[in-house]
């Protein structure tokens, strides 16, 4: 074997060593990593599903404990005069509070996602978010509705909203997204029009032109509420 | 005979690397492992504080089956006083913040956000320049500034809000430090209290339309 020969199997065995390592990094960086993430992810999957599962059945609980202690007042106030009068008392407030199922005319609106577009204003633009939720009720609210759910999620005197793009948490809800729909009860004329006034809800207007998200409203004689289902905590709250 | 072998090892490592990607994809659509952890966060938060009112209610319960003189009486009291502090009926106090925002050119748009970043950061009651504010309380923009339930709040806005300190705090770093970034806002600062007082009270209103189902 000549020099020549000698150098160039040394030259081809460097260079199927580099490869053998490139091979291997790349081996443990990207076929072994995928599935550590699928794994990851499917573990962060079923978590979700089962405290979803917690979540509504805990909801579920709320519910037939308020049925059940409501009921028990109301066999306690039968019985005395003052019980009564304290139970009216709870009574409205309760309704006030969102915790009365209520009915009455109102105004149904619809939201829904638009479709992806020039991305100025963000990649999510098109979708629905939680502010346009807040806007929607806060204008509602403005205008004298007396109760308002999205999605059949009731909203109460310290109803917040969060979530990231495309997805609107409520309370201790879980995540909704596109279609939502937003019920009020309340004056529906006056609902209709501050829906249907061209310089209210800027922002969602500004996105149905340009993503056409998709907002519909309507009167409606008779609207339904359902009553709240979850907590109603202020732990830090005290009365002065 | 060694270029075959190459070649099938090449082809046997791209085939499982794509399979694996594949199956990544499929798995992640809609969403990621990052919002799937928040979630996660949000739902364990939003599972405690259900439990933790299931077992007040179980205990409301009990104490109404125990049949005991003017049990019912009492769960009623207590009941009617937690719902008049929710709505923003009575005075309150407790640990909290007090953000002080001053500002030109704030709409209604940025407290109502501000507002609601505080709600979902735990406060439990709240109160911008001695004017309550519940949900449902109007906070419009007007030809002379915003105006909450009617009332103009002029800013600077002072803005106080019950709850757990330690979350409040982090949300109003958060709040304050954004907002100083803003050309509309001259300062904006927080400060963290043991025990902060709202006075300011909601009118209550007797429904008009709602009727119980």
């Amino acid at each position: 074997m000549s020099r020549r020969q000698l150098l160039s199997l040394v030259a081809v065995a460097a260079v199927a060593l580099v490869m053998g390592f490139v091979v291997a990094g790349q081996v443990k960086a990207q076929l072994l990593t995928p599935s550590n993430q699928v794994a990851r992810y499917e573990v962060l999957v079923r978590s979700v599903q089962e405290l979803e599962t917690t979540n509504a059945e805990s909801r579920r609980r709320i519910a037939t404990l308020r049925a059940e202690i409501d009921a028990l007042e109301s066999a306690a106030s039968g019985r005395s005069a003052a019980t009564q009068a304290l139970q009216n008392q709870v009574a409205d407030l309760r309704a006030h509070a969102g915790l009365t199922a209520v009915h009455g005319p109102g105004v149904e609106v619809d939201l829904a996602n638009g479709v992806p577009g020039p991305a100025a204003g963000g990649q999510a633009s098109y979708l629905v978010n939680y502010q346009d939720v807040q806007d929607i009720v806060n204008l509602l609210f403005a205008q004298g509705a007396e109760g308002v759910a999205v999605n059949g999620r009731r909203i109460t005197p310290l109803t917040a909203y969060s979530g990231s793009a495309g997805e609107v948490l409520i309370d201790q809800g879980l995540p909704q997204s596109s279609p939502l729909k937003v019920v009020a009860v309340g004056d529906r004329n006056r609902m209709v029009a501050a829906l249907d006034d061209a310089s209210a809800l800027p922002d969602i207007r500004a996105r149905q032109v340009q993503f056409q998200l998709r907002m519909t409203f309507f009167g409606n004689p008779d609207v339904a509420l359902p009553a709240y289902d979850s907590s109603l905590q202020i732990p830090d709250v005290h009365a002065t | 005979m060694s270029v075959w072998l190459i070649a099938l090892l090449v082809a046997l490592v791209a085939t499982v690397q794509i399979r694996s990607q594949a199956e990544v994809e499929r798995s992640l659509v809609g969403i990621d492992t990052t919002s799937l952890a928040f979630l996660i966060d949000d739902l364990h938060r939003a599972n405690d504080s259900l439990q933790s009112e299931a077992a007040d209610l179980q205990a409301h319960e009990a104490t109404l089956r125990s049949g005991t003189s003017g049990a019912a009486d009492q769960v009623l009291s207590d009941e009617a006083d937690h719902l008049r502090a929710i709505e923003g009926l009575v005075p309150v106090h407790g640990p909290g913040v007090v953000i002080v925002i001053d500002a030109t050119g704030l709409g209604a748009l940025d407290l109502q956000d501000a507002i609601n970043n505080l709600g979902a950061g735990g406060a439990e009651a709240i109160a911008v320049n001695d004017h309550r504010v519940v949900t449902g309380v109007a906070i419009e923009q007007t030809g002379t500034g915003v105006a909450i339930d009617g009332m103009v709040a002029t800013p600077p806005w002072t803005i106080t809000a019950i709850g757990d300190a330690n979350r409040l705090a982090e949300v109003a770093d958060l709040m304050t430090k954004a907002l100083s970034a803003d050309r509309r806002v001259r300062q904006a600062t927080y400060r963290v209290e043991a025990d902060v007082a709202i006075k300011a009270v909601v009118s209550a209103r007797p429904f008009v339309y709602a009727v119980d189902s």
